[in-house]
């Protein structure tokens, strides 16, 4: 298993400038307090992560792996996994850089607001990354770009109509009720989602014919 | 003596193409080359090997173990080329070394990077950067290093020039030395196979039509060129396949021996695998 986390986390290796800029960006705009920008390293961890897809149809490697010792068992874990090691590695160091900051800006550490927003670029990105990667597996990297694009575009539109024809105030009441709790709740939903994309990429990797 | 691999009636249905009834049986110590037209099943036959493939039917066995059930066993012993399947090719052969380390239990990395030397491959540019030959060279060095028992090489040779090829023959021989060892290979390069191969298996259509050691093969097979006067005269029960060309008849046959004796012929030219292969494919009966 780790073999096969190591060959997704060297794939990215090369990104690890456009990571130095962007974490750059997010320190200047942090100091001048324009626009809070938390959300794109781990955003980021998943967009680069999309791109080892591509080589990964390019070369073949699925059907490499399944010939290596665990291959099919632990290829679609292996890219999970790397994928959350990266999002939680970049989120580490977006955290401590919001606090440094915010510290030395202010001499007071507003940690409500900053765990707050970097919980909910992390939902996002959890979010995206459970609903990409089963799309990758079932369609390949090009057309599920496509596919994306028609999931977002419907969700949009679902959501749209939803908000128009539904009364919210039920869930709104179980939000006031839960938010004592919210990191909780927000951590089994992410575990959840993340639990369900996996099990439903790997049964496609499972049936698909390499 | 003992099979390392052993395939029985393995069959796998595409949309225009079946392989039917494939059997194959490889004893240990052995080298067998897998030959047959680009689309005849080689490729598909290992990948059904190797479980890559899905809804085969036929049974699989390698080192007496079930492919299926024994997946991950029998993987730890088996070393790999595929044609056109490899690693992402942004990954160095260094990054190759630190996966395989912790992919295979006996992954020998001095070994690696020994065969890296021996090749001349550089140890820290990205796969793209390699030209054909050095690729298909770090794939051998790379199916190697965790000592495995058998090795299954789809094409390895293709893409080599004379010399890598021959280095890479040379390889294979010295991994034949243990005795316990096994090589199954497909190649176009059939002159490649009359060196080192000591099994030939021959597919066509998705089935095996050949399936013989090579002395058989290249000792009592031969070739008979005639007229169309002398082909006339000849039985349709003492030769394989035939194939008619501007100036004269070629002939497949079976045993050099037996035919002279028949039809008075002095000297009957022994077969290559080449014009073996040209005449079952290209020939009539």
């Amino acid at each position: 298993m780790l073999g096969f986390i190591k060959k997704d986390l060297l794939m990215i290796k090369s990104n690890i400038k456009i990571f130095a800029i962007l974490l750059i960006i997010y320190v200047v705009m942090a100091f001048q307090g324009q626009m809070d920008l938390s959300f794109l390293l781990p955003f980021m961890s998943v967009m680069v992560m999309m791109s080892t897809f591509s080589y990964d149809s390019y070369n073949k490697w699925d059907a490499y792996a399944i010939s290596l010792p665990g291959g099919r068992k632990n290829s679609v874990k292996a890219k999970y996994l790397a994928t959350i090691i990266l999002i939680i590695v970049t989120t580490i160091i977006i955290t401590i850089l919001s606090f440094t900051i915010s510290y030395v800006k202010t001499k007071i550490i507003d940690f409500e607001n900053i765990t707050g927003t970097i919980f909910g670029s992390l939902f996002a990105t959890i979010l995206l990354q459970s609903f990409i990667y089963p799309t990758m597996y079932k369609f390949g990297p090009e057309k599920a770009r496509i596919w994306l694009m028609a999931i977002i575009f419907g969700v949009a539109v679902i959501g749209g109509f939803i908000i128009q024809y539904v009364d919210f105030s039920a869930i709104i009441n179980i939000l006031n009720l839960i938010e004592a709790y919210w990191i909780v709740v927000f951590l089994i939903a992410m575990i959840l989602m993340l639990y369900i994309s996996y099990k439903i990429s790997e049964r496609i990797y499972f049936k698909k014919e390499i | 003596m003992e099979n390392i691999l052993e395939v029985k009636n393995l069959c796998k249905k595409y949309k225009g193409f079946e392989l039917q009834n494939v059997n194959i049986t490889l004893p240990k110590g052995m080298i067998m080359g897998f030959i047959g037209e680009n689309g005849a099943g080689k490729t598909t036959t290992i990948k059904a090997i190797l479980d890559i493939i899905k809804n085969y039917t036929g049974e699989i066995k390698i080192f007496g173990l079930d492919n299926k059930k024994d997946d991950k066993k029998i993987k730890e012993n088996v070393g790999v080329v595929l044609d056109d399947m490899f690693f992402p090719e942004i990954l160095t052969p260094n990054d190759i070394n630190s996966i395989m380390k912790d992919i295979y239990k006996n992954w020998d990395s001095k070994l690696y990077l020994k065969y890296l030397t021996d090749f001349s491959l550089p140890r820290n540019k990205a796969i793209k950067t390699l030209s054909k030959g050095m690729r298909k060279k770090l794939e051998i060095a790379t199916a190697i290093s965790h000592h495995p028992q058998l090795l299954i090489l789809d094409e390895p040779t293709a893409g080599l020039d004379p010399v890598a090829r021959n280095e890479v023959i040379d390889l294979f021989q010295s991994f034949i030395q243990n005795e316990e060892c096994s090589i199954f290979l497909s190649s176009h390069i059939t002159t490649d196979l009359e060196h080192i191969a000591d099994y030939i298996t021959f597919i066509n259509n998705g089935k095996i039509i050949l399936s013989k050691t090579r002395e058989e093969l290249l000792e009592d097979y031969g070739i008979v060129k005639c007229s169309k006067e002398e082909f006339e005269k000849i039985d349709k029960k003492d030769f394989v396949q035939y194939k008619k060309s501007k100036y004269e008849y070629e002939i497949l046959i079976e045993n050099r021996k037996v035919f002279s004796k028949k039809y008075n012929i002095d000297t009957i030219d022994k077969i290559t695998l080449e014009e073996l292969m040209v005449l079952m494919i290209k020939g009539e009966k």
